[in-house]
């Protein structure tokens, strides 16, 4: 009899407590830095060195580059760059690689779409997608350290 | 109301007995919404969520919603049920638990069947919806309603002795079966309210009457982790909702059953509160008597049963007769 009197008073103290539950579609969930969310791609950063396409598990990603504008100078710039989410796994090898920092995770998650045909991204749209980007990158592997 | 039921039957009183009837089922109506809205608010809270809140203002129109979506669902008859006996088995669920709400006084004023018998009437038709229910689980020719179907029969019956039992001290302190005399004996402060002077008596109703309603911890007939969802697996839409309807408005009838027989009806806490309206202090115990049962539904596993008959008449049995008995001596040793 009394374990049912200390149930019920239990039960009643937590009516009124804070609930543990994000309001999230009302309000944005903040989450934690290094997760992995969809990519920010900087154009102006990119070398075209392939790697990100390389090393993709899914082959998501396909690049073209094109000569430099400038005659003078050596290298290629990048001309299209595709990411598509169907078949993303959001693995963070792409942005692991990537020597210049071109391609960073985001904090952004929302992908949900009505059309599978919007899950294809482009350059400008990734280059779009530029708020929440994550502040730590593994810019702790060129000499020089963390840039800001 | 009074003045009404005295009158000798004619077209405008039959006409006033209709609309007070249909206004009484909207009432019940709008309460099954709402109690539902707030069972699951309430257990929400308790389990530190926030319960519905995305259909209308809070989530108001939740239920709404959701008995929109049951109605608009395709009636299914499964093909090997008994056809006549499944139709049927929902409207005998439904009917006893609102004809029941005739004899239940609200205030000195407003009432229906002024009946002499009225605790009687109510104990008598409410075992009606336990027929419905074996029907129900009968007529699905499903192994899983049919022993939903049972269980809810061997509990209902078992609960339904204990029920009546405890509630005859009330009978005896009282002098009468009319619920309205039942309430009119509890005037004069809570200290007069019944549920102090059959303590014993109120503590055996309470654990009845929850078997009797099939709530958590009693709702073995729909267990959902052993027997799928008991004697209404088979049913869907409107039928189905048919069953809730019946289930809630059970709830209406035993919490305010239990607000007239133990906690005072209309009457106030104390004589100086009077000037508050009846119907306000009713609707305040009944509120507190339908919390309760959300309440417990948040807080309690559900029993095993292999324990439950021997529940029934082994502990509640004796009980409700000990509490009869010392009423009874009581009465004759005092009065």
């Amino acid at each position: 009899m009394l374990g049912l009197a200390k149930g019920l008073g239990y039960t009643l103290r937590r009516l009124t407590e804070k609930k543990v539950t994000y309001r999230y579609p009302d309000v944005p969930v903040k989450m934690p830095d290094r997760f992995r969310g969809i990519q920010h791609f900087d154009p102006d950063k990119c070398i075209v060195c392939h790697q990100c396409e390389r090393i993709c598990p899914t082959q998501c990603i396909n690049l073209t580059g094109k000569p430099h504008p400038d005659p003078t100078k050596k290298g290629k710039v990048i001309d299209t760059y595709d990411i598509n989410f169907e078949i993303c796994i959001l693995c963070d090898l792409c942005t692991e690689v990537c020597p210049t920092e071109a391609i960073v995770m985001t904090n952004n998650f929302e992908l949900a779409a009505y059309s599978r045909d919007e899950l294809f991204k482009d350059r400008e749209w990734l280059a779009a997608n530029n708020t929440n980007v994550r502040s730590e990158n593994s810019t702790n592997l060129l000499p020089g350290g963390k840039k800001s | 109301m009074a003045h009404w039921l005295s009158q000798p039957l004619s077209w405008t009183t039959a006409a006033v007995f209709l609309a007070s009837a249909v206004a009484m089922l909207l009432v019940v109506l709008l309460f099954v919404t709402y109690a539902i809205y707030f069972e699951r608010k309430v257990i929400g809270w308790i389990q530190l969520r926030r319960g519905p809140n995305r259909v209308g203002p809070y989530g108001l129109l939740q239920s709404v919603a959701d008995v929109l979506k049951l109605l608009v669902k395709e009636d299914v008859i499964p093909d090997r049920a008994d056809r006549t006996l499944f139709i049927l088995a929902p409207v005998i669920a439904f009917v006893p638990a609102f004809a029941v709400l005739a004899v239940l006084p609200f205030t000195e004023t407003l009432h229906f069947a002024d009946l002499g018998v009225g605790l009687l009437y109510y104990v008598a038709v409410s075992g009606i919806t336990t027929l419905g229910i074996l029907l129900g689980g009968w007529a699905s020719n499903n192994k899983y309603a049919l022993l939903g179907g049972m269980r809810s029969v061997a509990q209902m019956i078992s609960y339904e002795i204990p029920l009546v039992i405890s509630v005859i001290g009330v009978v005896l302190l009282a002098g009468s079966l009319n619920l309205k005399e039942i309430v009119a004996a509890q005037s004069g402060g809570f200290w007069n309210w019944f549920f102090l002077k059959q303590i014993l008596g109120f503590a055996v109703f309470v654990v009845a009457a929850l078997a009797e309603l099939n709530r958590t911890p009693f709702d073995l007939p729909e267990a959902e982790s052993e027997l799928v969802a008991g004697y209404h697996v088979e049913y869907s839409g409107f039928r189905f909702a048919f069953f809730m309807l019946a289930e809630y408005v059970y709830v209406f009838a035993m919490s305010a059953l239990a607000t007239v027989l133990f906690l005072g009806g209309w009457h106030p806490p104390i004589e100086s509160l009077g000037f508050v309206p009846g119907l306000v202090w009713f609707a305040l115990k009944f509120a507190f008597c339908v919390f309760f049962l959300f309440w417990l539904r948040a807080t309690m596993p559900r029993v095993r049963v292999d324990q439950l008959m021997t529940f029934a008449w082994k502990v509640l049995l004796p009980l409700a007769l000990l509490n009869l008995f010392l009423t009874a001596l009581v009465k004759e040793l005092v009065a």
